[in-house]
């Protein structure tokens, strides 16, 4: 070609790139102006197919009886005294008013009430009055039981969390920021772990038998002889914290010129904290103990390794149901179970929308050094501080580290026993059993898939909700279900509907297995902790600024990727470390989809573990706890900051 | 440039039951190159007119249109506004250079400079060259007002539209801004709509002014119109200092008509052959201690010195009255008007 020749052909191929340029960047500005929609729509697509199908899977099956609907499922539950307990009778009459209050007569007057001298430290003899309430034993039935049990685990986790409460919001100390930003840990910890952890603290050959060996006592059979204690103070290690978290929050926010007006207004120090103060923290202690219970309520892989079918919640009941293939009862269960957790959610959401209205900013109050000087140190009050303190290092610290500690002993001293199993396991394991780096493999994958899967869920819901009103506080509420309804129920569901498949018309089925459903289920059950770190960074941005990005020519989804995105960015890093955390530790619906040889991940693995023998359990939960710390302290460096 | 119109733009929020209205049938023209404000007191819809303008909500009903063209469903990124807010709206992580720069992104620079001069060229504009590697929470609040301007004038819009631009600062700086705000304006010959509820500042930098209230224009004008013959008591009362009394008119002789309120007489010029009753506003500089005409007697209640005159808050036939004299008043005073010093407005 002549040089000429070759430029025009090279202005044509210019031309032809140019156009194909511009068509592409015309797409590309239409699918920008439409992809917040996009994505909203995407999200909406996998929240009905992935949450509200299989509730819905859940629900029809508890309704149907040989395809004809029935409501007998529920009658049959409602009126097993197994179940329901006294209740059962009063399901099963309800006319019958005047026999059921003659039996609530007989009982009332079958109370005593006795007041004695009693000697209760064996060997000295210092009377003490003892006042015994003797009622007479009340049929409680498998639900009477999981709220007794969840009611006791409030109580406890309530009078463990005020204190540290007090002490965090009060007192300054050297790590009081760290100790404060930990208060979240506990949350997401695995479940089953704390579990181990427990066991590895209280069983038979756990640190405390060898730490009262050491004086000559023991070994007491704590677990066996009282598992509903252990397993209330393992519900206190989760829920104190957070009792303790929003309690502090809310304290912070008191502001010190309200008390400061109260006391100038001629009200004594101990009248200002009653009349100023305490109004301030109700609010905040109910929230808690309200999540509380409804976390406790549904409560599972604690119960299930501590206490077994012994103590059996509804949550294990169903699990236990489902082992046996009885899905209609467990259905029915499910459903009665998820209507009880969605009422006390609405209670509790109907509750901390009327107290938003309370948090305000004002000057904080101020905090004193914990230990400024010996004279002090020594005062009742910072002496009852450190009694407090050394409780919550036995059940905050004790089962982490005897965790630890329990991996390499057994009972006599060092061993590395429990890990050599581990190893010995992947090396010459065969494929049906359960090897550990499969196990971990599973873990990390599963969790990073669940981030691709929540975080962009989360956000679009968060920006969604944010600014819309009252429509949004119907989309909120829709869209945190996830934390009402239980991993187990969730996990029936995607078993009976996405996994077994769904017919769709035109003979194809919707069928879903594995490692997807199973990162669905993770997805579904972090999103809203994205969503709940996201929303309040998000609704503090000032409206202008996105208002005046888009004055300024940037499409809505530009101004969201441009202004808010980076602006939120520590909440979405912190929402990030909720979905791995969750995913890292999802052990309900994990342990129902896990099919067998694979997919199966470390929290199912310990379990499988401790069916058998507790060591390799308790070196799993090591490995288990060590993955999870490493994904925090990652986290952490990145910049996260926590909210729940 | 370009002529702004709004025609019979409704804004309700709500059902039609419970709703509520925030704008009704608002018909306005901004003419070309026009410094307009709609000045109001809150929740009169000045703010709703704005965003409508801009796009951020649309009205329930009527249009708004730019140079002919009809911009109902035009969302606000197309429209080529430039949007100053009270809360500046800055983005905090970007720097003064690259807020001055968003919008260079999405609308070529113009005048063929590229985004760097542009940037520059604006920066000298706000009096702020060389703070462009600046973080916008290192600058005063002053600064930043001057940063979310240069911002929103970047890339040359059609229309500048100032949501209360000022209200955050204090007054010396708010004076100073505002006349550097006008220079810019005249020197761009941009057309501007300046939303504020600060009438003072509406008067002194208008060419004409929009005086709005429950969601109605009250009257449309140049500053010397509203403030020297307010069309509506609203008017009358929102607009500086004044005096509004309501009165019934007794005899005409000539041009002089003798009205009474409470027993007293005065004498008003001008009054409409058929009014029966009239209302009727004289301004607190028309009343004065040499006017030998309808004069009253005021019982001091507060004096503010301002400096060049006293202001005087008092009561006369248990009617407020407010005064400007030269020298602190005793504990009474007497002042009085001529017949037509006084304007009068709508009946009540």
């Amino acid at each position: 070609m002549s040089p000429p020749e070759r430029s025009s052909a090279l202005d044509s191929v210019r031309h032809w790139l140019e156009r194909w340029y511009r068509v592409l960047e015309c797409l590309r500005r239409r699918l920008e102006r439409r992809a917040l929609w996009l994505t909203a729509l995407a999200t909406a697509a996998v929240l009905v197919v992935m949450l509200y199908l299989p509730v819905g899977v859940v629900f029809v099956e508890a309704v149907l009886e040989e395809g004809s609907p029935t409501l007998g499922h529920f009658a049959d539950v409602l009126t097993d005294p197994f179940y329901v307990g006294f209740l059962a009778d009063v399901v099963a009459d309800p006319v019958a008013v005047g026999s059921h209050l003659a039996s609530l007569l007989g009982w009332l007057g079958a109370v005593s009430v006795s007041l004695s001298l009693e000697y209760p430290i064996p060997g000295v003899g210092v009377p003490v009055p003892w006042l015994a309430v003797e009622t007479p034993g009340v049929r409680m039935g498998l639900f009477g039981f999981t709220a007794y049990q969840a009611a006791l685990s409030t109580v406890a986790s309530v009078a463990l969390g005020l204190p540290a409460a007090y002490v965090l919001a009060n007192y300054e100390f050297a790590g009081r920021r760290t100790l404060r930003s930990l208060t979240i840990l506990p949350f997401v910890l695995p479940g089953i772990m704390v579990a181990v952890g427990f066991y590895a603290m209280f069983g038979h050959a756990g640190t405390l038998n060898s730490v009262l060996g050491v004086i000559g006592l023991g070994p007491f059979a704590f677990i066996e002889a009282n598992p509903l204690a252990i397993v209330i103070l393992a519900h206190a290690f989760y829920n104190a914290p957070l009792v303790a978290r929003i309690t502090v929050a809310a304290w912070e926010s008191v502001d010190r010129r309200a008390v400061e007006t109260a006391r100038s207004l001629g009200a004594s120090e101990r009248r200002a904290f009653r009349d100023v103060v305490v109004p301030q923290l109700a609010p905040a202690v109910l929230t808690g103990a309200l999540l509380t219970f409804i976390f406790t309520f549904m409560t599972f892989p604690i119960v299930l390794a501590l206490g077994g079918l012994q103590l059996a919640t509804v949550e294990v009941w169903i699990y236990d149901r489902v082992q046996r293939l009885d899905y209609a009862e467990a259905a029915t269960l499910a459903i009665l179970e998820t209507i009880l957790s969605l009422g006390l959610t609405y209670a509790y959401l109907r509750y901390e929308s009327a107290q938003a209205g309370f948090a305000r900013t004002g000057s904080t109050s101020e905090t004193e050094p914990l230990f400024p000087d010996v004279r002090t140190a020594l005062s009742p009050e910072r002496l009852a501080i450190v009694a407090y303190g050394l409780v919550a290092v036995i059940v905050f610290v004790g089962p982490m580290a005897s965790l630890v500690l329990g991996s390499v002993t057994d009972g006599t001293g060092f061993t590395l026993r429990n890990y050599a199993f581990l190893l010995e396991r992947q090396l010459e394991g065969t494929t049906f059993q359960t090897r550990p780096l499969p196990a971990i493999r599973n873990s990390l994958l599963f969790g990073l898939a669940t981030l691709f899967v929540a975080v962009p869920m989360g956000v679009v819901i968060s920006v969604l909700t944010v600014r819309a009103g009252r429509s949004g506080t119907v989309v909120d509420t829709l869209a945190m279900l996830p934390l009402a309804v239980s991993g187990i129920v969730f996990g029936i569901g995607l078993l009976q509907g996405l996994v077994f498949g769904v017919p769709l018309p035109g003979g194809w089925r919707l069928q879903v297995t594995g490692a997807i459903a199973i990162v669905i289920a993770h997805a579904v059950a972090a999103y809203p902790f994205v969503t709940r770190n996201v929303s309040p960074l998000l609704s503090s941005l000032d409206p202008a600024m996105v208002e005046s990005a888009r004055a300024l020519g940037a499409s809505r989804y530009r101004a969201l990727l441009d202004v808010e995105l980076p602006l939120i960015a520590s909440g979405i890093v912190a929402g990030a470390a909720f979905a791995f955390a969750i995913s890292i530790g999802e052990f309900s619906s994990t342990v129902i989809l896990a099919s067998g040889s694979e997919s199966y991940t470390m929290p199912v693995a310990v379990e499988r573990y401790l069916g058998r023998r507790s060591g390799p359990a308790i070196a799993m939960g090591t490995l288990l706890l060590a993955v999870t710390a490493a994904s925090f302290v990652v986290i952490d460096r990145v910049g996260g900051r926590y909210e729940l | 440039m370009t002529e702004l119109r709004l025609e019979g733009v409704s804004k309700r929020y709500g059902t039609d039951g419970d709703g509520t209205t925030a704008l009704s049938s608002v018909d306005l023209t901004v003419r070309d190159g026009e410094f307009f404000t709609l000045v109001g007191p809150s929740g009169c819809g000045k703010t709703t007119t704005l965003r409508a303008i801009a796009g951020f909500e649309e009205p329930t009903e009527g249009s708004v249109s730019f140079d002919g063209t009809e911009m109902t469903g035009v969302p606000p990124e197309r429209r080529d506004v430039g949007v100053v807010f009270q809360s500046y709206a800055l983005f905090p992580h970007m720097s003064v250079a690259e807020n001055v720069g968003y919008g260079l992104q999405f609308r070529e620079p113009p005048g063929g400079t590229n985004e760097e001069e542009r940037v520059a060229e604006l920066l000298e504009l706000v009096d702020l060259s060389g703070m462009g590697e600046r973080s916008p929470d290192q600058l005063s609040g002053g600064q930043r007002q001057r940063v979310a301007l240069a911002r929103a004038l970047a890339p040359a819009p059609d229309l500048l539209l100032l949501d209360e631009p000022m209200s955050a600062l204090d007054a010396r700086l708010r004076e100073s801004l505002r006349r550097q705000l006008k220079r810019i304006q005249s020197e761009l010959e941009i057309t501007t709509v300046y939303v504020t509820h600060d009438q003072e500042e509406a008067l002194a930098v208008s060419d004409r002014l929009a005086v709005m209230s429950d969601g109605r224009l009250e009257q449309v004008g140049p500053p010397q119109e509203i403030y020297g013959e307010p069309a509506t008591r609203f008017v009358a009362e929102f607009v500086g200092d004044n005096n509004v009394f309501d009165a019934t008119v007794r005899e005409r002789t000539g041009h002089t008509t003798q009205v009474d309120h409470g027993g007293r007489t005065f004498e008003l010029r001008d009054v409409p052959a058929d009014a029966s009753r009239v209302s009727f506003c004289v301004r607190p500089d028309a009343l004065s201690q040499a006017a030998d005409r309808n004069r009253i007697t005021v019982d001091v209640e507060t004096s503010e010195f301002l400096g060049e005159t006293v202001r005087v808050h008092g009561r006369w036939n248990d009617h407020a009255v407010v005064l400007r004299l030269e020298e602190m008043p005793g504990e009474a005073v007497t002042v009085g008007f001529e017949p037509g010093d006084e304007h009068l407005v709508e009946t009540s």
